[in-house]
C-alpha cells in the first residue's frame, strides 16, 4: 500500500465524489451538489498535501533544506486549507459538505478492505471453485433482499402501513403456493385479483395479476415499486425484444453449412417469412422490406403470446404499444412513398392521379379522402391489434371469474378451470392478428410502391 | 331514462348489433372464399391470404364496438 495505491484512491474519488455531486444537485438542491463537491475537493487537497508532507519528512534527502521548505508549504497549504473548510462550513449546507468529506475515507476504506480480502487464503479458495462462489454471491443478494425491507420498515413507518403491506402480501404469497399448471396459477391469480381487488386502486377493468402487479402489491409504498407498476408495459416489451435479441444472436453465432435443430427452426421461420413478404410485394421491392415486417411479425406475435405465461402481462394489450407499432408502420410507408416516388409523385399519388380533366376537376374532393384514408390506418391497426388481445384477456378473467365463482363455497384458493378452451382460442386469435398487422403493413407499403404491371391506374383502384 | 340507464341498456345492444352485422359480414366473406377454393383449388394460398385480411377488416367493426363499450363502461 504505497503511493500508488493513493493515486488510485484519488482517481476513484475524483469519479465518486462528481457522480455523487451530480445526483446531489440534480435531485436535492444545488447547493448540496456544490457541497458534496467541494467536500471531495476539500479532502482529496488534504490527502494530498499530508502525503507530501509525509513523502518530504521521510523520503530521501530529508533534514535537508529543499525537503524542509516542502514541508513548510505543506503546513503552510494545510493551514490555509482549515481556514477555507472554516468557511465552506458557514456558507453550504454542513450535513453535505460532510458527506463530502467523507467519500475519499470511504473509498480508501473500501480499497483497503477489498485489498485485504481478495489478498487472503479463504477468498482464493472460493473464487477458484465457481459452483462455491456462485453460491455466495446467491446468499449475499439473499441477504440484501430480506434485510432491506427490514430497514425501510424500521425506517421509520407507521404500524398500520405494515399491516397493509401484509395484507396485501398475504394474496401474493398464495399465488406462489398454487401449483405448476397453467390453468391452476390463472386459477390462483384470478383469486388474488379477487381477493385484493377492494383495496386495490382499481383503474379501468381488472386484468390477471403479472408479476410486477404482485410486486407492487407486496410493496405498497416503495417508490420503484410505482415505477415499475407505471412502466410495466414498456418493461414487458423491452423484455421481449431482449429475448427475442437473445435468440437471434445465439442462433446465428455459430452458423453453420449444416444447421442444428435450433439454427433448423430459426432459419425456417425467417424463410417462410421471406417468401410470404416477397410474394406479396414482389421479387423487385420485396427484400428491402422483409427485416422490418419480418421483426414486426416476431416481435407482435411474441407479445400477443407472453400474456399466456403466468406472472406474466401481454404488452400489446395496452393501447400505448399498438399506437407505437402502428405510427411506426404510418410514418415508413410515407417515407417509403416519398422516397420511392418522388414528392411530385407522392402528391400526385395522393390526389388520385389525375390524368383527364374530370379527374382533375375531382382532386380537391379526392385529395382530403385520400390524405384521411392514410391517416385512418394507423387508427385501425392499432385498435384492432389492442381490442383483440384485450378482449380476449378479458375473456379469460371472466371465466376465471366464473370458475372461482362456482367453487367459492368451498373457501380454497382454486377454482375449476373453466378457461382451458378459451387458452386454445386465444392462441388462435394471437397468430391471426400478428399475422393481420403484418399483412396489412405489407399491403401498405405495396400501396406505395410503384406499380410497374398496372401502369399506375391500379393504386388509386387499390386505395380505400 | 337517465343518462346512466341509457347507457347500460345501450352498450350490450350496440356491440350484439355490431357483432350480428359483422357475423353478416364474415359469412359472405367465407362464402365467397369457399366457393373460390372449390373453383381453383391450386389458388388457394392466395385467396386464403385475400380472405384472412378482408375477414380481418370486417371483424373489425366489432372490434370497435368493443373498445367504445369498454371506454364508456366506465361510466355506467
Amino acid at each position: 500500500m504505497g503511493l500508488e495505491f493513493l493515486a488510485r484512491v484519488r482517481t476513484t474519488s475524483r469519479w465518486a465524489g462528481a457522480v455523487a455531486a451530480l445526483v446531489m444537485g440534480r435531485y436535492l438542491t444545488p447547493g448540496d451538489g456544490l457541497a458534496v463537491g467541494f467536500g471531495v475537493l476539500w479532502s482529496l487537497v488534504n490527502l494530498f498535501l499530508i502525503e507530501r508532507l509525509i513523502v518530504a519528512l521521510t523520503g530521501p534527502g530529508h533534514g535537508q533544506l529543499p525537503a524542509l521548505r516542502r514541508v513548510a508549504w505543506s503546513v503552510g497549504g494545510m493551514l490555509a486549507l482549515f481556514a477555507a473548510g472554516a468557511v465552506l462550513l458557514t456558507q453550504l449546507p454542513p450535513q453535505s459538505l460532510v458527506w463530502g468529506f467523507l467519500v475519499p475515507f470511504a473509498v480508501l476504506t473500501l480499497k483497503a478492505g477489498s485489498l485485504l480480502i481478495l489478498g487472503s487464503q479463504g477468498w482464493k479458495r472460493f473464487a477458484r471453485d465457481p459452483r462455491r462462489a456462485a453460491g455466495l454471491i446467491v446468499a449475499v443478494a439473499l441477504a440484501v433482499w430480506a434485510v432491506t425491507p427490514l430497514l425501510a420498515r424500521a425506517a421509520g413507518e407507521t404500524s398500520d402501513t405494515t399491516h397493509a403491506a401484509t395484507e396485501a402480501a398475504r394474496p401474493a404469497a398464495g399465488q406462489h403456493g398454487a401449483g405448476a399448471q397453467p390453468g391452476e396459477t390463472h386459477g390462483a391469480s384470478g383469486a388474488a385479483n379477487h381477493e385484493s381487488g377492494g383495496h386495490a386502486e382499481s383503474a379501468g377493468p381488472q386484468k390477471f395479476a403479472n408479476f410486477i402487479t404482485v410486486l407492487s402489491r407486496a410493496f405498497p409504498d416503495q417508490p420503484w415499486a410505482h415505477f415499475l407498476h407505471q412502466y410495466e408495459v414498456v418493461i414487458f416489451s423491452l423484455l421481449l425484444a431482449f429475448l427475442i435479441g437473445l435468440t437471434a444472436w445465439f442462433a446465428s453465432r455459430s452458423a453453420r453449412m449444416i444447421p442444428g435443430p435450433f439454427q433448423n427452426a430459426v432459419e425456417a421461420l425467417v424463410e417462410a417469412l421471406y417468401d410470404f413478404i416477397v410474394g406479396i410485394l414482389g421479387p423487385k421491392h420485396g427484400p428491402r422490406y422483409v427485416p422490418f415486417l419480418g421483426t414486426l411479425f416476431i416481435y407482435i406475435l411474441a407479445m400477443n403470446l407472453f400474456g399466456l405465461i403466468p406472472f406474466m402481462d401481454s404488452p400489446t394489450s395496452s393501447l400505448n404499444v399498438t399506437v407505437a407499432l402502428a405510427i411506426t408502420v404510418f410514418l415508413y410507408a410515407q417515407f417509403i412513398g416519398l422516397r420511392e416516388l418522388g414528392l411530385i409523385g407522392y402528391l400526385d399519388h395522393l390526389a388520385g392521379n389525375p390524368r383527364t380533366v374530370t379527374q382533375w376537376a375531382l382532386v380537391p374532393l379526392m385529395l382530403p379522402i385520400h390524405v384521411m384514408g392514410e391517416l385512418a390506418k394507423p387508427i385501425s391497426l392499432s385498435c384492432r391489434l389492442f381490442g383483440n388481445i384485450f378482449g380476449e384477456d378479458m375473456l379469460l378473467v371472466a371465466f376465471v371469474t366464473l370458475g372461482i365463482t362456482t367453487l367459492s363455497f368451498m373457501h380454497l384458493p382454486i377454482g375449476l378451470p373453466l378457461q382451458l378452451p378459451f387458452l386454445f382460442l386465444a392462441l388462435l386469435t394471437s397468430t391471426l392478428q400478428a399475422l393481420v398487422f403484418t399483412v396489412l403493413s405489407t399491403i401498405y407499403f405495396l400501396l406505395m410502391l410503384p406499380h410497374e404491371e398496372h401502369g399506375g391506374e391500379g393504386e388509386a383502384h387499390h386505395a380505400h | 331514462m337517465d343518462f346512466h340507464a341509457a347507457l347500460g341498456w345501450g352498450l350490450p345492444v350496440g356491440i350484439g348489433l355490431a357483432a350480428i352485422g359483422s357475423g353478416i359480414g364474415l359469412g359472405g366473406i367465407g362464402l365467397g372464399a369457399m366457393q373460390a377454393i372449390g373453383r381453383q383449388p391450386e389458388a388457394t394460398a392466395k385467396i386464403q391470404l385475400a380472405m384472412i385480411i378482408i375477414a380481418a377488416l370486417a371483424e373489425a367493426l366489432t372490434i370497435y364496438a368493443f373498445v367504445t363499450m369498454f371506454l364508456l363502461s366506465g361510466k355506467i
